[in-house]
């Protein structure tokens, strides 16, 4: 199967790679099958949908910024990047984070109870 | 929307296994309980907001061009506890 995206072109893939998100990503209920996306040159993993490849969330992982985040047995824990032109700009949501099996290509987003997480957490910092 | 007039202490059943439950009340506050299954997701509406847009914004951010640096070269920016 072949979608065309934004970012990578077109890209070829097989329906086993997809990733299912049973209740859809908050805000875009609809889209269930999305193809996790490693480019290979950048930090992030981009969670792109197959029915609207327009549609695609940067993704980093928690495990770098936080050892004990909030664990789903079986999965990673994701926060969902607002990207920027100006790096130190650029935030991650720790408070609503995708957790993604890859073996069993699901997935789903939670909301997370704790207040100490939040939701524009700023990714980088000068050196 | 269905609006019922409830005392302190009463309840309201939903589709027979969610209870909500008027726990506490004061001027201008009130505190309720909820019983439901783990599968029910319950959110305060303004957190439900505040991702949501959060999340829509991120999707159309993601359009935008990567920074012109080294995203490798910058230091994460790690949480001290």
């Amino acid at each position: 199967m072949k979608i065309n995206t934004n970012q990578f072109g077109e890209i070829e893939f097989d329906e086993s790679m997809t990733i299912q998100f049973k209740d859809g990503i908050l805000g875009f209920e609809n889209y269930k099958k999305y193809l996790l996306i490693n480019s290979g040159s950048d930090l992030f993993l981009w969670l792109t949908s197959i029915d609207e490849p327009e549609l695609v969330f940067p993704l980093f992982s928690t495990r770098v910024l936080m050892e004990d985040y909030p664990h789903q047995e079986g999965f990673e824990a994701f926060g969902i990047v607002k990207l920027d032109p100006d790096p130190l700009k650029i935030t991650v949501n720790l408070k609503a984070p995708v957790y993604i099996n890859q073996e069993e290509k699901s997935g789903f987003q939670k909301i997370l109870d704790e207040d100490e997480l939040p939701i524009d957490y700023i990714l980088f910092k000068e050196n | 929307m269905l609006i019922l007039t409830r005392k302190l202490n009463e309840e309201i059943r939903i589709n027979g296994d969610i209870v909500i439950k008027i726990v506490t009340l004061s001027d201008n506050q009130v505190k309720i309980g909820i019983e439901a299954p783990p599968e029910v997701k319950i959110l305060r509406g303004e957190v439900y907001q505040k991702v949501r847009d959060n999340t829509i914004e991120a999707s159309q951010k993601s359009k935008e061009k990567l920074p012109q640096v080294d995203l490798t070269k910058l230091k994460v920016n790690k949480i001290k506890k």
